[in-house]
């Protein structure tokens, strides 16, 4: 998947587990940069009496760099804190919520937003906002919609936030992935053929608890400006989330957990499916652990992928020219550590300099497209994946054509991509997911209900 | 542990703690330091207000590795590893 349950560790701590980062200029104000982190994976809509929650024990944030050297510049804390208000229940609710302070409502979450600069001044921006419930059903949460709305915050200093369930976003058609990579569509074709069939959305009716951040593009910008040219490096931002603990707990056995020491990361995300399929089992906590700007230690599985070498061998003779390729692969290098320099693609740069760092890199001057393609870059539309990344984008078939070779000649032009290169898919799009994405932060759609899903 | 073995272990190791509690007051004091004496100075009630965890990480070198909120002191006390080290059996 993107990035759930990407790494041994992480996958027994969802509640840390960082799955999708998102960064976008606002497609309805183009003056104002949308962050989104999502955590807890693959969350079933009736999960309840204990329904999904941010952990009070987590740090989350979202980091930034505006100035090319992969370090933080820009830092966004986010602190939760629960509270109960009926001890003597079993229930989430007692009856329905209508509003954010609903007594019916029994367990709620408030959070802090904290802004942390380059040099350590830290500012507290805001404490005890309101997150929404999770989306019960129709008799505990009659009117999700407005709940949602209502847990929309906008702070004083500029930036809009939300932190909450939401309908999971990131669409791909796990099952056939993870059976040896045998995409439907293309299923006749693979070493143990099938006839073609069409794709099955993985993460289909399943939420995820998202942190959502708007702000003016020049709260981002190395010298408050508001960046205008797409060639100017001051237009560009690295963005990756994370999400840490304490170094100690100790479990008293009374069910007390007491906590100590620094906060130590456990999970972080830049680009969808980095950890996920270019880091091997045996490095996956670590590379977790790291810091981007130490990401020049794992070059070689960047430069070496695993998945063309799959490729080649589960699907035969389909990628002949991919098969014979021997060279260090740049083109991944550029995409996902770097950034793409000026003169590949027209009109279009995100090169943030030679330090090799996982970051979602934006080029804030580009504008949001009127007609955007799910493909993004590959589909021409120099607004979507990898600049930055929609909450639409087809990141899967993106990464997986580029992994097959439909990326190479941009920067080696004596190789010719296969012909299957640039059509291979897991076969999906934004259709086929049930709660469609909004036009307005937070822009995920509204999560799934646990009564009606699953439905049968 | 017994009682009086546990006692012991206790007014031991505090005399250690409260030490390492003021050197954590001391910012200058937040890398590796060395501290042979066991004294016992007044501590800031402060210090102690939530859970401290010492972790001995390197017994050779008498490291010890104290949590205590947000911050991690990194500390040589070969004495005070000594005693943990009988105390663990």
């Amino acid at each position: 998947m993107s990035s759930h349950r990407e790494a041994p560790e992480i996958s027994k701590d969802p509640v840390a587990d960082n799955t999708d980062v998102y960064a976008f200029v606002s497609p309805d104000n183009a003056n104002m940069v949308t962050l989104l982190m999502n955590y807890i994976p693959l969350e079933g809509p009736a999960g309840g009496p204990n329904f999904f929650e941010f952990g009070d024990d987590v740090l989350y944030e979202i980091h930034v760099d505006n100035d090319g050297d992969a370090d933080d510049d820009i830092t966004y804390q986010f602190r939760f804190q629960t509270e109960l208000r009926n001890p003597n229940t079993f229930l989430y609710n007692t009856g329905p919520i209508n509003s954010l302070g609903d007594p019916n409502w029994n367990k709620r979450q408030f959070y802090s937003v904290t802004r942390v600069e380059e040099h350590g001044k830290t500012t507290v921006l805001a404490e005890g906002l309101a997150s929404p419930p999770c989306n019960i059903g129709p008799f505990s949460t009659p009117n999700y919609p407005a709940l949602a709305e209502a847990a929309v915050h906008r702070l004083p200093t500029g930036e809009t936030v939300f932190a909450g369930q939401r309908a999971e976003g990131f669409y791909v058609d796990l099952g056939s992935v993870f059976d040896l990579i045998d995409l439907r569509p293309f299923q006749n074709l693979h070493v143990n053929p099938l006839p073609a069939a069409a794709g099955v959305n993985g993460t289909n009716r399943l939420n995820i608890h998202t942190i959502a951040l708007q702000l003016p593009k020049n709260m981002l910008t190395s010298d408050g400006s508001y960046p205008s040219n797409p060639n100017d490096p001051r237009s560009l931002i690295g963005v990756y989330a994370s999400a840490s603990r304490r170094k100690a707990t100790i479990l008293n056995g009374d069910a007390e957990i007491k906590e100590a020491g620094p906060w130590v990361q456990v999970s972080r995300l830049g680009s969808p499916l980095f950890n996920e399929v270019m880091i091997p089992l045996a490095k996956k906590d670590f590379w977790n652990a790291q810091a981007p700007k130490n990401d020049s230690q794992f070059l070689d599985f960047v430069q070496h992928q695993e998945v063309p070498f799959r490729l080649t061998n589960f699907y035969p003779g389909v990628f002949p020219n991919l098969a014979a390729y021997t060279k260090p692969r740049a083109d991944m290098v550029a995409i996902f550590l770097t950034g793409i320099p000026a003169g590949i693609i027209p009109g279009f740069q995100n090169f943030t300099g030679n330090t090799l760092a996982d970051l979602l890199r934006l080029n804030m001057a580009i504008p949001p497209a009127t007609a955007p393609n799910v493909l993004g870059i590959l589909g021409g539309d120099l607004a979507g994946f990898p600049n930055g990344r929609r909450v639409f984008d087809d990141v899967f078939t993106i990464e997986l054509r580029a992994l097959a070779g439909a990326t190479i000649h941009l920067v080696d032009p004596s190789f010719t991509p296969d012909a299957n290169a640039s059509k291979f898919t897991d076969g999906l799009d934004p259709s086929k997911i049930n709660s469609p994405f909004l036009a307005r932060f937070p822009y995920l759609g509204v999560p799934y209900d646990g009564f009606d899903n699953p439905s049968s | 542990m017994t009682d009086l073995n546990r006692r012991s272990f206790i007014k031991q190791t505090s005399v250690g703690a409260a030490t390492l509690g003021l050197l954590s007051s001391l910012p200058a004091l937040a890398a590796i330091s060395d501290s042979p004496q066991a004294t016992m100075p007044e501590v800031p009630a402060a210090v102690f207000g939530g859970p401290m965890i010492a972790h001995v990480t390197d017994v050779a070198k008498g490291e010890v590795a104290l949590l205590v909120g947000a911050r991690e002191i990194i500390f040589r006390d070969l004495p005070l590893v000594t005693r943990l080290m009988k105390a663990a059996g």
